[in-house]
């Protein structure tokens, strides 16, 4: 063979020519194999002038017919993916997710809202004195809570606690003010279960003491926590109300979601929906705790985590809530 | 309380729109929960075919024994002919008549037609039929009035009714005067003189006569007036009374009772009235019960009365339980002629424990237990006994105004700039003192003077402070604290409950609530007055509620079923119960399948758990396991069909066992050593003592050992078994060899064999 640029030519064009691997596989045996002429020549080279020649050409050409086969390799790989088409509306494997109950979400979202303030969370007992239930939280000895037809009374000085509120005693009786704290557990109220009462629920309930708290502190956290709880288009007012343990007494309102204001079913056409009771804590429950009401001022106020619950997902019947029931819970 | 606003309207000018009204009123005094219209429609006219008109003639209908035939003047010049059912009225009655096309409350449309061959053009009213009471005896006969005149000028053919829930601070707003008062000082309004409608006597000369009244306990009834009327008729009340009492959601009984009834409703002071010659001796006496004492009161039942029931009696025995019900052989009947008002002012505490004890609320209870402003038993009594004598006649022949010293209105020092800084939005004092004033306040110097009816509210400077609350409630702004002090960080027990919900959350179970009253189970902590047999005592566990809510999930259907719950039970404890919270699962699947869960919290969690056999009841016997925090096991089949797993566990341990914040081990610098072993082993030897026996003999070189393979057949013989182990070896400060391996895996096998008489399997 006299002229191995030619070869070298003729091979690196076939190279070039296969179109699939099985083809290129021909071209290498051919060119490169080893009864191709190249191998052949190279096992008869005797002086290093050849063998370098011959080499080179080896190598170029091996290096072609590499690049040559990977970008083959790849065009075939795509080929047969693409007909490896399914029906990608298929479901999914079914993998494990559970849900976080309602309530549980609720808490949470009240839970974060508070910690955004700076306020610390709280869980206290469920069986309290009648001290911390009413006594000291200045309930008058004719409220009607303290009637055992409104109230779980276990004796004379037991009760499952009616609101959440005996926790601002608590922490008072702990820790000296500043105090912000919510806390949020189950209550008890001697209902007949109905779609709108349970006798057992849950509360939040927060408590602020600090130097000058006003009603206007209130209104903004309660705004904020609202705002938390039901989006920032949310609206409060304040409406006059009676509680043993605050003075002035006040009940938030926030502006229904429904119908923005306009007057609903869900509101009663009036626009705004009850969320639960507040005031400015009273000079008494003060006293009641040992601190002076000249000195230190505060808050609190106290709204039903099922209420809201039913208000955020617009949930009916409340025992929808309590039944563990599959076809609710999954919905969550 | 039902506030009907054509009554209102007698004490205070309404002329705002109802709906602003009812707005102002719930944000500033009392929630208004509702307006409700009554009567009559009053569009397209439908009111004007409403009209009074008078009997000019009634025969018997010609072909109808049971009909009446009349014909009635409406002042149109010719009488109609008008057919009607009833007979307790004649000639000369003057009649409510509703004129053909008329729309009465019920929907019906009158017309013109013939009943049995005569012309009837029109209907002559009964009460039920214009929506003013539920009486449908007999057709309303009216006081005399000009034939033609609208209806509604003489009785309220249309209402609309304010539904206020007054809080129980207020017991001055369980009155339709007191709703008035407030309104007035809402809109600054002169407040009308409240007894202008009721009696045509407005100067009452007192009688000569005395009742003989004792009061033995001034505490429990600091005033008692009785007032004797003589020669009245009993009888029923005229339709404006009984419109009245209707809207206001009484029943009308008979004129002398619906007149207490309508009294108390009106200034808020409830009344009673005895029969006079019932009482023996001719005497009150407001004393406290006796022991064995009884009564029977006016619903009928026997009452046996405790030593601190507040009673009214005559000479020797019981006859009303004071402030809540009176007796029935006292009873107002119809034969009743010499009647004993009673308006009185009973103490609160006393009459709320009488109630709670004997399971008895009356309109009259509701009010005292509020507290009564003892100064409005005076213009109570006044109004009855006009009242009285104008619906009954009779004559007044004695009066008792037995009290002790009436209670002065309180003084209080107030700063107003107190209210500022409470409030939150400054109120000039000038215009505190206005608000105040419209209120019944008077301002002397430094103090406030409270008005009697608000005695029992307002007796602190911060009482005061919420009056001036009350009207600047919609200027308050939205601020929120300076923040000082304040770190908002959930604590360590709040977030890992955070985390052990999401574990299982991410592991497939669905969070449920279910009551934490359970029936009950021998526990501790039992309500004595349970609403249901469901939920009597606290529960000490979980898993049976779960088990329940698995049960109906069953029922109803549903697949791969996984609950969870997180919540408190209710230990026997000291003088109160312990109170633990736990988590708690019940889900589809067997012994294995419910330890993975258990073991994937502790792994949350960061803690190591062991395991060890036990009995539970709820639990299969052979398959249920005690760790650290709680029980796992499979559900005993008798509460659940099919393959069950449950656990419960105490947050407070598994807590404890929480190795967080993790220390960091270097596992990457020196390369473990994997080797996987058998043995074979007895039947009854414990998978998890093996492990612990090998953890033990190779020390904390050995970083990992699992049970990968139990194997039971031919090749390990009867009564054994093959448990395979997969190891992995790694020391923290140097690479291991395959000598260190052999080391390790030699003393592992010497020790189970020790142990266990295990055999490695080769």
């Amino acid at each position: 063979m006299a002229d191995w640029g030619q070869h070298e030519q003729e091979a690196a064009r076939a190279i070039a020519g296969a179109s699939t691997t099985g083809e290129l596989e021909d071209v290498r045996v051919r060119f490169l194999g080893r009864k191709s002429e190249l191998a052949l020549a190279l096992r008869e080279v005797r002086d290093r002038e050849s063998g370098m020649l011959l080499n080179g050409i080896r190598q170029r050409l091996e290096a072609a017919l590499g690049e040559r086969e990977a970008s083959l390799a790849g065009e075939e790989l795509d080929r047969r993916l693409r007909e490896e088409v399914i029906d990608v509306t298929l479901p999914g494997e079914e993998l494990p997710i559970g849900h976080l109950h309602p309530i549980t979400q609720v808490r949470r979202a009240v839970e974060d809202a508070f910690l955004g303030l700076g306020w610390e969370v709280r869980d206290d007992r469920e069986v309290e004195f009648v001290e911390y239930n009413f006594d000291k939280l200045a309930f008058a000895p004719t409220h009607s809570a303290r009637s055992p037809r409104d109230t779980f009374f276990f004796d004379e000085t037991r009760v499952l606690r009616t609101e959440t509120s005996p926790s601002q005693i608590h922490i008072m009786e702990e820790k000296p003010p500043p105090i912000y704290m919510v806390s949020i557990g189950r209550v008890y109220r001697r209902d007949a279960i109905t779609a709108t009462r349970y006798p057992i629920f849950h509360q939040f309930e927060g408590l602020a003491v600090d130097k000058g708290l006003t009603l206007a502190d209130l209104k903004g956290t309660l705004l904020h926590v609202m705002r938390a709880l039901y989006g920032p288009e949310r609206r409060v007012r304040f409406r006059t109300h009676f509680f043993p343990f605050t003075e002035p007494s006040i009940e938030p309102d926030v502006s229904c979601g429904i119908c923005g204001g306009a007057g609903c079913r869900t509101c009663k056409f009036s626009g705004w929906i009850e969320m639960g009771g507040a005031g400015m804590v009273d000079p008494q429950v003060f006293e009641n705790v040992g601190l002076d009401p000249e000195e230190w001022g505060g808050f609190a106020f106290g709204c039903g985590l099922e209420r809201t619950a039913q208000l955020r997902h617009d949930i009916p019947d409340i025992r929808a809530l309590w039944e563990g029931d599959l076809r609710v819970l999954r919905q969550f | 309380m039902r506030v009907p606003v054509s009554w209102l309207r007698e004490y205070v000018d309404v002329e705002m729109p109802l709906d602003e009204l009812a707005t102002r009123l719930s944000v500033a005094s009392a929630e208004v929960e509702g307006i409700e219209r009554r009567g009559v429609a009053d569009d397209g006219g439908n009111l004007g075919l409403f009209r009074v008109g008078r009997v000019v003639e009634a025969i018997k209908h010609p072909n109808a024994d049971r009909l009446q035939l009349t014909k009635v003047d409406l002042g149109e010049g010719e009488p109609r002919s008008i057919v009607c059912g009833a007979w307790n009225f004649g000639v000369g009655a003057t009649v409510g008549v509703a004129l053909p096309g008329a729309v009465l409350p019920n929907g019906l449309t009158l017309e013109r037609r013939k009943v049995r061959d005569e012309i009837s053009d029109g209907m002559i009213l009964a009460e039920d039929e214009v929506g003013l009471g539920s009486d449908h005896s007999g057709i309303m006969v009216l006081p005399e009035t000009e034939p033609g005149t609208p209806l509604g000028d003489v009785i309220p053919l249309v209402d609309e009714v304010l539904l206020v829930e007054a809080t129980g601070n207020r017991p001055d707003l369980q009155s339709i005067s007191g709703i008035a008062r407030e309104v007035a000082a809402l809109y600054d309004l002169p407040p009308k003189q409240f007894l202008n409608r009721t009696s045509s006597r407005t100067m009452l000369q007192p009688p000569a006569g005395h009742v003989r009244i004792d009061i033995e306990d001034y505490e429990g009834c600091p005033r008692y007036i009785g007032r004797r009327f003589e020669g009245v008729a009993i009888g029923p009340s005229p339709v404006w009374l009984r419109a009245r009492l209707n809207a206001a959601g009484m029943r009308p009984i008979s004129n002398v009772v619906d007149v207490t009834n309508y009294v108390m409703l009106a200034l808020g002071s409830p009344l009673h009235a005895f029969d006079a010659t019932t009482l023996h001796e001719d005497r009150i006496v407001v004393r406290r019960a006796r022991p064995g004492e009884k009564i029977r009161t006016l619903d009928g039942t026997d009452r046996e009365l405790a030593a601190d029931d507040l009673l009214i009696a005559d000479a020797d025995r019981a006859i009303a339980l004071a402030g809540i019900m009176g007796g029935e052989e006292t009873e107002i009947g119809e034969e009743t002629a010499t009647v004993l008002l009673e308006a009185a002012n009973f103490d609160p505490f006393t009459i709320f424990r009488s109630s709670e004890r004997h399971r008895l609320r009356s309109e009259a209870s509701s009010r005292w237990e509020k507290g009564v402003d003892p100064h409005a038993a005076l213009a109570a009594a006044d109004m009855a006994t006009g009242l009285i004598l104008d619906l009954a006649g009779g004559e007044w022949t004695a009066d008792t105004d037995a009290h002790d010293k009436l209670p002065e209105r309180a003084a209080i020092a107030y700063r107003p700039e107190r209210a500022d800084a409470v409030i939150g939005v400054a109120t000039e004092p000038k215009e505190q003192y206005a608000l105040l004033e419209r209120l019944g306040f008077e301002h002397k110097k430094s103090d406030v003077i409270v008005p009697t009816w608000r005695a029992r509210d307002v007796t602190r400077e911060i009482d005061v402070v919420e009056e001036i609350a009350r009207f600047r409630l919609e200027d308050v702004p939205f601020t929120l604290p300076a923040r000082r002090e304040m770190i908002g960080l959930l604590t360590r027990e709040q977030q890992l409950r955070r985390r052990v919900e999401d574990t299982l959350v991410g592991l497939g179970f669905a969070e449920t609530y279910t009551p934490s009253l359970a029936p009950d189970d021998d526990t501790t902590w039992k309500l004595p007055e349970p609403i249901s047999v469901e939920l009597t005592a606290l529960r000490t566990s979980i898993v049976p509620s779960l088990v329940e809510a698995a049960r109906r999930n069953v029922d109803a259907g549903a697949r791969s079923i996984a609950l969870f719950e997180i919540a408190r039970v209710y230990l026997k404890g000291g003088d109160l119960p312990d109170e633990h919270i736990h988590v708690a699962g019940v889900t589809q699947g067997g012994f294995l399948h419910v330890k993975g869960v258990v073991e994937t919290i502790y792994a949350a969690l960061k803690a190591e758990p062991s395991f060890e056999r036990v009995e539970d009841a709820l639990l299969h016997p052979g398959k249920s396991a005690r760790t650290q925090a709680g029980i796992v096991g499979e559900l005993h089949p008798r509460l659940l069909e099919g393959e069950w797993g449950a656990f419960e566990l105490d947050l407070g341990e598994l807590f404890a066992l929480s190795s967080e914040p993790v220390v960091y081990e270097d596992f990457v610098t020196y390369p473990a050593i994997r080797q996987d072993l058998a043995f074979s082993v007895p039947e009854q030897v414990a998978a998890g003592d093996l492990v612990a026996a090998a953890r033990e003999a190779a020390g904390s070189e050995l970083r990992e050992i699992r049970v990968f393979d139990v194997y039971r057949g031919e090749q390990v013989g009867d009564g054994r078994k093959s448990v395979a182990l997969a190891l992995a070896y790694q020391a923290p400060d140097r690479t291991l060899s395959e000598e260190d391996a052999t080391r390790l895996r030699d003393r592992i096998t010497a020790e189970l064999g020790r142990r266990f008489g295990a055999e490695l399997r080769t």
